[in-house]
C-alpha cells in the first residue's frame, strides 16, 4: 500500500513540474478570488481614439435625448474596456486543473492521515458495539424470584403478534392455577417487534439482549416452552438488570 | 494498518508473547486494565484513555477457548461488553441483587454439535395416526 502511494506521489510531482511553463496563464488559472482582484490580471482592450464609443445605430434617426440623459447599452457599463479572459484559459480548463488535479492529492492526503491513525473498526467478537437495554433479541420466559413461572396463559402476546409466530395452549395445573402447556415461538417467523413483551401483563415473555443464537438448521429455531424457560433461567440476571435500569421510563 | 506509536506502546506494555496472542485473535495490539474474568476464564479488559483506545473500542474480551465465539460470554458479562451496563458484574450491585439463586449455568451456542436444541411438542398431539382395526366378521 505504501509503495503505491509513493508511486502516485511521484506522478503528482512530475505533473507539478510540467505546470509552470506559462506562468501568466497558470497565475490566472490558480488565482483565488479572495486574494487577487479580477482586474489586475486583465488585459486592456485597445480602443482607437477617433472612434466613438457609443453605437448610434440603435438610436432612431432624428432622436435626440435630453441633455444628461440617454439610452445606456452594455458598452456603458463599468470595466467595458477590460477583457479578463483574453489570452488565458477558459473557465472549464481552470476548473479542471484546479479540482481534478488537486483532487488526487487531497484524496491521497486523507488516505495518509488515516494510515497513521488507530483503526476505528470494532473487532467482533472481541469488541462489540453498544446495545440498548431495550434491545430486542432472543426471547425468554421469566420466572418470579421464587422460581414460579410468570406466564399465566392470557394469550395477549399471541393475539398481538403481527407475524403470528406465537402459539399457546393452556390448561389448569394440578394446584388449579392457569398455566401454559404449549408456548411455541417460531423464531423464523418472528419480526422482533417487541409487541409481545409490551403486551405481557406479568413481564413473562421478554426479548433478551442475546443476538448470538444463530443455528445450522431451521428446526433449531422453533422454540418451545422448555427452551424459552431455559433461556430465561440462564439470563435472568441480565434481564432483570435491564428492566431495572429502564423501569423509570415505563 | 495501525498507528505505529500505539502499537509499540501496547507491545511494550503487554509483552511480546501477549502481543503475538493478540495478533492471532483480535488482530490489533491493545493494552488496558484487566477488569476481571468470568467463570469460563475469558479475560475482560478496559482502557478508558481516549488517546490510547478509540471510544467504542475501549472494552474487549480475550477468549479462553481457541475456537471462540461471541456466545461464550455469559449474559452478565455480555451486558458489560456491549456497553449496556456501566459496572463490571463483580462490581455491579444491581445485577448482583437481581441474580436469583435458581439461575442456570450458561452454555455457549451449541448448534452444529450433539447438544443442539431439538424442538419437541410439549402437549399431547391432537392428530393421531390411523390405526387399522379389523372389524369382527361372521
Amino acid at each position: 500500500m505504501m509503495s503505491i502511494a509513493r508511486q502516485r506521489l511521484a506522478v503528482g510531482a512530475a505533473s507539478l513540474r510540467v505546470l509552470p511553463r506559462s506562468t501568466q496563464s497558470s497565475f490566472i488559472a490558480y488565482r483565488l478570488l479572495s486574494t487577487t482582484s479580477c482586474r489586475s490580471q486583465a488585459q486592456p482592450i485597445h480602443i482607437k481614439p477617433g472612434e466613438p464609443s457609443h453605437d448610434h445605430r440603435l438610436d432612431p434617426p432624428g432622436f435626440k435625448s435630453p441633455h444628461g440623459t440617454g439610452t445606456l447599452s452594455a458598452e456603458n457599463g463599468p470595466g467595458k474596456d477590460l477583457d479578463p479572459y483574453k489570452g488565458g484559459q477558459s473557465a472549464i480548463d481552470k476548473a479542471v486543473h484546479l479540482f481534478f488535479f488537486t483532487e488526487i492529492l487531497r484524496a491521497m492526503w486523507i488516505v495518509m492521515e488515516n494510515f497513521f491513525r488507530p483503526p476505528y473498526t470494532i473487532m467482533y467478537p472481541y469488541e462489540k458495539g453498544p446495545l440498548s437495554p431495550r434491545f430486542r433479541g432472543e426471547h425468554a420466559l421469566r420466572r418470579y424470584p421464587s422460581g414460579e413461572e410468570r406466564c399465566i396463559a392470557c394469550k395477549l402476546c399471541e393475539a398481538i403478534c403481527p407475524a403470528q409466530a406465537i402459539t399457546i395452549e393452556s390448561e389448569a395445573r394440578e394446584d388449579g392455577s392457569r398455566r401454559t402447556t404449549k408456548y411455541d415461538i417460531d423464531m423464523t417467523k418472528c419480526i422482533y417487534c417487541g409487541f409481545c413483551q409490551e403486551a405481557c401483563p406479568v413481564d413473562a415473555i421478554v426479548e433478551t439482549q442475546n443476538q448470538e443464537y444463530s443455528t445450522d438448521t431451521r428446526e433449531e429455531l422453533l422454540y418451545n416452552k422448555e427452551k424459552l424457560l431455559a433461556n430465561g433461567d440462564r439470563a435472568e440476571a441480565e434481564i432483570a438488570a435491564n428492566l431495572h435500569s429502564d423501569h423509570v421510563y415505563r | 494498518m495501525v498507528s505505529l506509536l500505539r502499537t509499540l506502546r501496547s507491545m511494550r506494555r503487554v509483552g511480546i508473547k501477549e502481543w503475538f496472542h493478540q495478533l492471532q485473535n483480535i488482530g490489533d495490539a491493545k493494552s488496558g486494565r484487566l477488569v476481571g474474568t468470568d467463570q469460563f476464564g475469558n479475560r475482560y479488559f478496559e482502557n478508558l484513555n481516549w488517546k490510547e483506545e478509540i471510544p467504542g473500542r475501549h472494552r474487549w474480551v480475550d477468549f479462553a477457548q481457541h475456537y471462540n465465539s461471541a456466545s461464550q460470554i455469559p449474559p452478565t458479562h455480555h451486558s458489560w461488553l456491549s456497553h449496556i451496563r456501566k459496572e463490571f458484574p463483580t462490581e455491579d450491585t444491581v445485577m448482583q441483587n437481581l441474580t436469583p439463586p435458581w439461575q442456570a449455568p450458561w452454555h455457549e451456542n451449541l448448534t452444529g454439535t450433539r447438544g443442539a436444541f431439538k424442538t419437541y411438542n410439549t402437549v399431547t398431539p391432537k392428530i393421531k395416526a390411523w390405526e387399522p382395526k379389523v372389524a369382527e366378521r361372521g
